[in-house]
């Protein structure tokens, strides 16, 4: 075949077939006209050949034949039949639904919420599981992980690690001297490059002070990441070239847009960073978010040159300011891109060579087992934090809205079952009169497609306009949202094929079904043939599938509100309400070391006086807020050990701290004006510390050691009551307060703690004006009150307590309605029976009972089954749950009753009516 | 001896007919069927209602091509004519015949000497 005819074979039926479907209408006055003109030359002709008009059209129409199947046959040679077919099927499948716009809602609006909650999470999991920093070819960027094994040579280290059960961990930290030995004998990858998210920074422009996010980068971070600045350039060797080289940074696209208008003029303008002037070289593409994770940008980028003049070190007061020559704190990240060809496991064996040597010669290394092992990974995600902790929430809520969608397909192909009955005498009729069982499957596949589709556009549209609400309430109250979802093809895509799926494989049952209907059968109506006792059990064995699904929901939802409440009950050992709570962080180059500690105790006294304020303090770790601080604890009269010492939490706080929290000091005193940063070292334990380390001695004034590098002696000088210190539902355990201003180095950011009668938005006028009095650049930060506080620490735990009820409410709805669709159905195939026993001398109430005892029959079997897959999935959730066992009994019976009950209600009009039916009329029936 | 019976089209040749009735002229649909029992020597009888969508599937396939003309009778018609691919096609049907009536014909001819 040659290759025009191959063309024009695959080109022409195409064109062809859409020029037909757009200009139908003149398509069909061309067959309409063609037909004509052929008849009317055949009329001529036979005319001509000596007949009469009359007998000459009879002649001509015969030999023509029928125009009408002529043109069925010239539309299916233009391949138009099965379109034709599928809008005639639309049509009717529209009509219908129409027709029972009861059905046709519930359908729809159950398998909306299904899919809609679904998209909802489908949209976030992806963002936060699969989303890809914005660089070009992520895939190839490596991030860097150390093992570091039990009695490693990484002791001192500032990011995150994960313990190993082992007794060694994992982190992602590197000291700077061996990240730059890496660099520089690095033969294997790209290039290898350096950043550390340092956290925030004092920033001043336009005469404003404001705490932002920044990274700080190494010299060829914009070249590995292949990133170029939409303006301006991005952070060059030569400004990472030595100490204070480049007092340059970049800035986000956010940055740029809320405090520069998106002005060209921005490039060369200076602004503050920690009070040092740094001028601006580059702004970031939009959705750059920097190399450690891909769901929020960091707003200013500076290069580590910088890091001893912007932020000189504060963990060791008599050290120098730069941690870029620190040989044992393990502080920076590590990214490299691969180069082709290149195996993962020959770069991870060459790069660990080169870890070897940066480690001996940076540490005496006592033997080879000290020395940590690289392991190289996916860096295309960076660091992904945002995944930390919520990888599994994430997967168990899909799960549970995966099982809300299965539960509205379950309904859905039970509505179907029961109308494919309804529509049995219609059926039959089409296939008595030659329809094809191939067309009528499709039929009812093309009406469970509508349905399906309609709930996807619903469910779309839901999500869509939930697209924010689930960023939110992951976000805290008084923060911008930690990330924003997108809404992307790729979900659009997920809700599609999620409603085809379901459309097909629930509506191909009962379409099956009906397409396998004997014709006889059908129009007889009478009842008892077999594929109609076959069809009963398709029915029921659905509703008891669909019941048993709503009690694993509602256990679900129970055991998530009943961990709520109990955490809601716990005993936190201190007063939260009527806290209000902000963050200072002086900058270290105006208030270095022990500086700030003075001008915390300014601000402390001044907000004291503040018209409304009851008492005001401050704390270096926030309560209840996720985060404390763990420090060595040696009591009194025992030995440091090389090994290993216990630990305790600790916390500095303020002079009116207990006060403020409402906190009681059960023994000695709290801290006092004669505790001052010369005077000798105290500290506050609680009762449990008390009772662990000073069993059966009266601890006030002994003394413990603390410390790793810089060992201190503190006197004990009172206990007070135990309080929750980190996580709500945490139990309190071993902790000692100290006063911060008798910490040497000063505490780099505080929490103020203002006990107040007014609320909050009338005194934090006065509050702000406080602050300014003190120093007029420093900013108020993350403005809450403790209650927020605690609410956005319980934050997982409600989203859970909210959206399984949700799918619980659902759930219960939707086994109302599946029940109530199957007992009305059943009624009215035993109408007649019903008839006999009630002709034959049965009381209406025996026939009540008859159709409720059936009903609960169903659903006691469905809840059966349900409660036994909670009890073997619940385990799933253990480690979620606070108060409460995984097979909680009160939730577990509670669900159970629950759906029996709305069993029995949404069986009880079905039941009334069978009870109702007129012996006569029922008999008449048959 | 009594006149011979106009005998039914083969199954599967009235494309290959069309293709080579439109290959000497632009046609109408009447035109096309009576060109073919010209050329037959109206010894051929088409089933007139199987001409159209024949004829509309070889245009849908590409193999001809219509415009609107006038015809004998002053009336608008649709007039076939074959496309270069068409003409390809009419040429590589027709070898195939060729060879088909050939192996079929020497089959036939086949006397009990020769199996």
């Amino acid at each position: 075949m040659s290759l025009r005819l191959r063309i024009a074979r695959m080109v022409a039926p195409p064109r062809s077939w859409f020029g037909s479907v757009f200009r139908r209408r003149a398509l069909e006055q061309r067959m309409e006209s063609e037909l004509a003109c052929h008849l009317e030359s055949l009329t001529g002709d036979l005319i001509r050949s000596g007949l009469s008009p009359q007998e000459a059209a009879r002649r001509a129409r015969i030999a023509l034949g029928p125009a009408l199947k002529h043109k069925e046959e010239m539309r299916a040679s233009l391949g138009l039949l099965w379109w034709d077919q599928l809008w005639a099927d639309l049509r009717y499948a529209l009509r219908i639904l129409r027709k029972s716009p009861g059905f046709a809602s519930i359908a729809v609006v159950s398998l909306a919420l299904g899919i809609g909650a679904n998209t909802a999470i489908f949209t976030v999991a992806q963002h936060m599981l699969l989303d890809r920093l914005h660089v070009p070819r992520p895939e190839q960027l490596r991030m860097f992980y150390l093992s570091n094994p039990r009695d490693g040579v990484i002791q001192g280290l500032w990011g995150w690690w994960d313990d190993l059960p082992d007794g060694g961990s994992v982190t992602t930290s590197f000291t700077y001297p061996v990240y730059e030995q890496l660099r520089r004998q690095n033969r294997v990858l790209e290039d290898v490059m350096a950043f550390k998210p340092y956290g925030r920074m004092t920033v001043t422009m336009h005469g404003n002070a404001e705490s932002l996010d920044a990274e700080m980068v190494s010299g060829n971070y914009y070249s590995v990441l292949g990133v170029r600045p939409q303006l301006g350039r991005g952070i060059q060797e030569s400004d990472d070239a030595e100490e204070g080289s480049g007092p340059v940074v970049t800035i986000s696209d956010r940055l740029w847009t809320t405090h520069f208008g998106r002005s060209p003029d921005v490039i060369g303008t200076i602004i503050q960073v920690n009070a040092t002037p740094m001028t601006i070289v580059g702004v970031n593409p939009p959705g750059f978010t920097g190399a450690y994770s891909a769901q929020g940008t960091p707003d200013i980028f500076l290069p580590f040159s910088m890091q001893p003049i912007v932020a000189p070190q504060d963990f060791d007061p008599a050290g120098s300011p730069s941690l870029l020559t620190k040989k044992d704190l393990w502080w920076v990240l590590v990214m490299g891109r691969m180069k082709p060809g290149v195996s993962a496991a020959s770069a991870e064996s060459s790069l660990n060579v080169a870890l070897s040597a940066a480690v001996r010669a940076n540490f005496a290394v006592k033997s080879d087992s000290q020395i940590p092992k690289l392991l190289l990974r996916d860096g295309s995600r960076g660091q992904n934090p945002a995944t930390e902790g919520l990888e599994k929430p994430i997967y168990v809520l899909l799960a549970l809205a995966g099982l809300v969608l299965l539960l509205a397909c379950a309904n859905l192909a039970n509505l179907l079952l029961a109308r494919a009955g309804a529509r049995r005498r219609e059926t039959s009729t089409r296939l008595a009169l030659g329809a094809g069982r191939g067309r009528i499957l499709r039929q009812m596949l093309t009406e469970s497609l509508l349905l399906s589709l309609m709930g996807g556009a619903g469910g779309l549209l839901l999500a869509w306009a939930m697209r924010n609400a689930l960023p939110r309430l992951l976000s805290n109250a008084w923060a911008p949202p930690a990330f924003s979802a997108k809404f992307s093809w790729s979900i659009f895509a997920f809700a599609v094929a999620v409603s085809i799926l379901t459309g097909i494989v629930f509506g191909l049952v009962p379409a099956w079904q009906a397409s396998r209907l004997q014709v006889s059968a059908g129009l007889k109506d009478t009842g008892q043939t077999s594929t109609q006792r076959r069809r009963g059990l398709t029915g029921k064995a659905i509703v008891v599938f669909q019941v048993a699904l709503s009690v694993l929901l509602v256990v679900g939802a129970g055991l998530f509100v009943r961990t709520l409440m109990q955490l809601g009950r716990a005993p936190l050992g201190l007063q939260p309400h009527n806290l209000l709570l902000f963050n200072v962080q002086p900058p270290e180059k105006r208030y270095p070391g022990a500086m700030r500690n003075l001008v915390l105790q300014r601000l402390e006294e001044r907000l004291s006086t503040v018209p409304g304020v009851r008492r005001a303090t401050l704390t270096e770790v926030p309560l209840l807020a996720g985060n404390a601080i763990n420090n060595t604890f040696i009591p009194e009269g025992q030995k440091r050990k090389p090994e290993g010492n216990p630990s305790v939490l600790s916390n500095g706080v303020g002079m009116h701290f207990f006060e403020t929290f409402g906190i009681p000091i059960v023994a000695g005193r709290s801290f006092t004006a004669s505790d001052t940063s010369t005077s000798p070292l105290v500290a506050v334990i609680n009762q449990i510390a008390a009772k662990t380390y000073y069993p059966g001695v009266n601890p006030i004034g002994r003394t413990f050691e603390t410390g790793g590098h810089h060992p201190a002696t503190i006197a004990i000088v009172g206990v007070c009551g135990d309080a929750r210190y980190y996580r709500v539902s945490k139990s309190a355990e071993p902790t000692f307060y100290q006063p911060y201003w008798q910490k040497l180095n000063g505490i780099p950011e505080a929490t103020f703690a203002v006990s107040t009668t007014l609320d909050a938005q009338a005194i934090l006028p006065s509050l702000r004006d406080a602050l300014r009095q003190v120093d007029p650049e420093l900013p108020m930060l993350d403005v809450r009150t403790q209650d927020e506080q605690i609410a956005a620490n319980l934050r997982q735990q409600r989203i859970f307590a909210v959206l399984t009820s949700g799918f619980g409410v659902l759930a219960l709805v939707l086994a109302c309605v599946g029940i109530y669709g199957i007992m009305a159905y059943s009624v009215v195939q035993r109408t007649s029976e019903i008839g006999v026993r009630l002709a034959l001398g049965a009381i209406p109430r025996q026939v009540l009972a008859m159709i409720l005892s059936e009903a609960s029959r169903l659903s006691l079997a469905g809840i059966a089954l349900g409660l036994c897959a909670s009890f073997l999935l619940a385990r799933f959730v253990r480690s979620m749950l606070y108060g409460i066992t995984a097979s909680d009994p009160l939730t577990l019976s509670c669900a159970g009753f629950m759906l029996l009950l709305v069993a029995l209600a949404a069986s009880w009009i079905p039941a009334r009516r069978a009870a109702g039916v007129e012996p006569m009329q029922a008999l008449r029936h048959e | 001896m009594a006149q011979e019976k106009p005998i039914d089209l083969l199954q599967g040749t009235l494309d290959l007919l069309i293709l080579k009735a439109v290959s000497l002229g632009p046609l109408h649909g009447y035109g096309v069927l009576l060109r073919i029992e010209q050329l037959s020597g109206e010894k051929l009888v088409i089933q007139q209602g199987s001409l159209y969508p024949a004829l509309y599937r070889l245009e849908h396939q590409g193999a001809i091509a219509s415009e609107w003309g006038e015809s004998e009778n002053n009336r608008k018609a649709k007039y076939y004519r074959l496309t270069r691919a068409g003409r390809e096609l009419l040429n590589a049907e027709t070898r195939k015949w060729n060879r088909m009536a050939g192996i079929i014909g020497g089959i036939l001819h086949a006397t009990p000497e020769e199996a």
